[in-house]
């Protein structure tokens, strides 16, 4: 048998076995180098009740060349794309190793998302977002979680949320600073585009005069 | 044949000896040269011998084959691992670690060996906060045995080590319980042979990796080289990628020594004088690697612009490239590919030839590059090299000002543009002269040996053009004074000599001429040449002195 195909299924029955982990890992189609890795949000975190999808592709030169993962479920950190959920983890390139597993990347992936690396960022305007305002971020992280993963919570209510709200939240801005724009005269949608730009969050709002946000809306 | 050498020490009998050399070929070519140059063809039947002192516009360099560099390598690990006490392959990753300076390894040793020998991948850091006593010559085989029975076994990280060989041992990246070959480097992480043997492969081949880290995550133990062999085993292809990513390695930590760049030569030159860049101000480091290849493998030693840009240095001639690209692009395509006949102004595009035009429509005789009438240039006042500076009278308008500095601009270009075009045409002007030689062949009783002196001329014109065509980019940044007329006396005699030649290289045939044609072809293909060594040997003799001064400020100049 296929050496790569052997550990894969090694793997894939590695993981349907242990059940403390909470990890599954699930076939997308008939091959079992395309897979779909999914786990639940970290406690404690914005992620928390949260369910991830991670779509997996095994390369060739498995396991001596790392596995391909990405997010399906949108995830707002600053270490996965915002847009199309690539994630920057650095096992996942130079330090990767052929004894890690699919279960142990998997994990790894957990733990990225308890302990995020603004520093190393995937996604710049996410971690902007991260950096000058933990509090804020961590509430659209929260919101995402609800909106996109499933989390739990308080589902119900953002259900009876009206859609332009969604959009001030997914930004991650409040809706006070939209509204003061919104009554100058501007389109709602291109104001949250500026201030999201210019990253009209938590302390960083003293930083930014109204004349500049006013001076980009006009351009 | 070896008074000759001697003989030829000087410069100006040399260049003689040189041409004689040339046309009795066989003698020559058994002429006991140098083990350095024996590789070196001049053209496809010519053995010149070797030169033996060197011009003021060569550089001293050598060109050593893959086996030479690893035997550097080799005498550089012997070195340390003597001082050191260690076996070969842990100096040779030392060094590698280190990239080969030997000065900062035995400091940086010395000073401190287990914080090196774990940098450096050979022994894993021990817990215990260094112990100063474990420092030593021998540590980085005691410690990694030490290391290993002291209680080390225990995996620093949370990563899943295989626990301890169990009687059927699985090796825990393939799972594959057939096997029964087992490896591991110091760090006791085993694998088995046919995983070591697919990371490693994968390694060399897909990422051109030399240093391979240990397969267990987080591990920074470096496979050495003898590992690397077995775990290859047959496959040779691999081990000789891993030996060339070596040599890659070494070469390219030492800034004496440089890859020739020409695709899958394996060839690298040694040349310590251009070695500092504040050397590059002096120097053109012009070099030409062993290979048997036809076109021989040129290239530049201090810079990657083009392969011999001689006698410009390279911080002129990359400020010369950068100024054409900006500066010209469309505009000028027409200005240096086209002109118009001075008098019925009919657009004419050169194609190829000499510079003696005439205008296919009134029959105007013109000169290419000055558009002059080309009676001028039969005599001896010979001057459409120089720039005209009439412009200056009314240089007091600054538009007519700007107007100049773009006409002098455009000067220079025209005529470098006008080599390098004749250069791209230069395919065909061999094509053609080969037929004309075979023509010859038919219509004298001249041989084929004899008539190789058309063949020679072509060379050395493209070689004098190359030259010419590099002496208005300096010209355009040489400061205004006697200096630069001196260089400009030489490039237009230069220029000149190699008019000549090229045009009695387009002149026809005639069978009852052919053996004055071949004197005075012979003959002017001596002059040339020897105008060019003037015009080459002046320039770097000039920057060795630092006799050129510039318009404009060049890097490494003050």
């Amino acid at each position: 048998m296929d050496a790569r195909l052997r550990r894969v299924n090694k793997e894939i029955a590695d993981c349907k076995n242990d059940k403390s982990s909470n990890i599954k890992i699930d076939l997308v189609d008939s091959s079992p180098f395309h897979l779909k890795g999914s786990f639940p949000g970290p406690q404690d975190t914005p992620y928390e009740g949260g369910h991830f999808e991670v779509d997996i592709v095994i390369p060739e030169a498995y396991p001596f060349q790392p596995v391909k993962m990405k997010f399906i479920t949108k995830v707002y950190h600053p270490n996965v794309s915002s847009a199309s959920g690539a994630i920057c983890l650095d096992i996942l390139k130079d330090a990767w190793s052929p004894v890690l597993t699919l279960k142990s990347t998997l994990i790894s992936l957990q733990s990225l998302l308890c302990s995020p690396e603004p520093n190393d960022p995937q996604d710049a305007e996410v971690a902007k977002h991260y950096t000058t305002s933990k509090r804020s971020f961590d509430e659209t992280a929260r919101y995402w979680t609800q909106i996109y993963a499933g989390g739990s919570g308080s589902r119900s209510k953002v259900e009876t949320k009206e859609p332009s709200k969604d959009e001030v939240a997914i930004a991650g801005l409040e809706k006070a600073h939209v509204d003061q724009f919104e009554a100058l005269g501007f389109e709602r949608s291109k104001v949250i585009d500026v201030l999201r730009r210019l990253n009209y969050r938590g302390a960083n709002v003293a930083n930014i005069s109204e004349d500049r946000i006013v001076e980009e809306l006009l351009k | 044949m070896s008074s000759d050498y001697e003989y030829s020490d000087e410069d100006g009998d040399y260049y003689y000896d040189e041409d004689e050399d040339m046309m009795s070929t066989q003698e020559d070519g058994s002429a006991p040269s140098d083990d350095e140059m024996d590789m070196d063809a001049f053209g496809d039947d010519f053995k010149v011998p070797q030169r033996a002192a060197r011009k003021a516009y060569e550089i001293e360099h050598e060109s050593l084959p893959q086996s030479a560099v690893e035997k550097l390598m080799t005498s550089d690990v012997d070195h340390i691992s003597g001082i050191f006490g260690a076996d070969a392959s842990t100096a040779a990753l030392l060094l590698r670690h280190m990239n080969w300076n030997k000065e900062r390894l035995i400091e940086k040793y010395m000073d401190n060996a287990s914080v090196v020998s774990v940098a450096a991948g050979i022994s894993r850091p021990s817990r215990t906060s260094l112990s100063p006593s474990a420092a030593g010559p021998e540590r980085s085989q005691s410690t990694s045995s030490s290391a290993r029975s002291g209680g080390l076994r225990r995996p620093t990280r949370q990563t899943p080590v295989p626990t301890p060989k169990p009687a059927p041992f699985v090796c825990p990246i393939c799972f594959d319980d057939s096997q029964t070959a087992f490896s591991s480097l110091a760090c006791e992480h085993t694998f088995c042979a046919g995983c070591w043997n697919a990371y490693i492969t994968s390694k060399i081949r897909e990422e051109g990796e030399h240093a391979i880290r240990c397969m267990a995550e987080g591990c920074a133990l470096i496979a050495p080289d003898l590992f690397v062999r077995t775990a290859l085993a047959e496959d040779t292809p691999t081990w000789e990628r891993f030996n060339e990513l070596l040599v890659r390695h070494f070469v390219a930590s030492n800034p004496n020594l440089k890859y020739c760049p020409y695709p899958s030569c394996t060839y690298t030159v040694s040349c310590p004088s251009a070695a500092l860049k504040s050397s590059l101000t002096t120097v053109v480091p012009s070099v030409m690697c062993g290979a048997t290849a036809s076109p021989p493998h040129k290239f530049c030693f201090g810079c990657p612009i083009e392969s011999d840009h001689r006698p410009v240095i390279c911080g002129v001639a990359k400020m010369w490239l950068k100024k054409c690209r900006d500066d010209s692009e469309t505009a000028n395509w027409i200005k240096s590919n086209t002109k118009e006949c001075a008098k019925c102004q009919s657009t004419i595009e050169k194609n190829g030839g000499c510079n003696h035009m005439t205008c296919k429509k009134c029959k105007y005789e013109f000169c290419w590059v000055c558009m002059g009438p080309w009676s001028e240039h039969g005599t001896a006042w010979y001057s459409c090299n120089r720039y005209d500076e009439k412009a200056g009278i009314d240089a007091r308008d600054a538009q007519s000002k700007s107007r100049a500095s773009l006409e002098r601009y455009l000067h220079y270009y025209n005529r470098w543009a006008n080599h390098e075009q004749s250069a791209k045409l230069s395919v065909e002007l061999y094509t053609k002269t080969e037929k004309k030689m075979e023509e010859m062949q038919i219509t004298s009783d001249l041989t084929w040996i004899e008539v190789q002196f058309m063949k020679k001329a072509v060379d050395e014109v493209e070689k004098c053009r190359m030259t010419l065509k590099w002496t208005y980019a300096m010209a355009y940044y040489l400061e205004k004074g006697n200096e630069k007329e001196l260089f400009e006396d030489n490039q237009r005699d230069l220029e000149k000599a190699v008019e000549d030649l090229s045009e009695l290289l387009e002149s026809p045939i005639d069978a009852e001429a052919i053996s004055t044609l071949r004197q005075k072809v012979t003959d002017k293909t001596v002059y040339v040449s020897k105008r060019n060594e003037i015009m080459l040997d002046d320039t770097a003799k000039g920057f060795l002195e630092g006799r050129w001064s510039w318009n404009v400020s060049v890097e490494g100049f003050d």
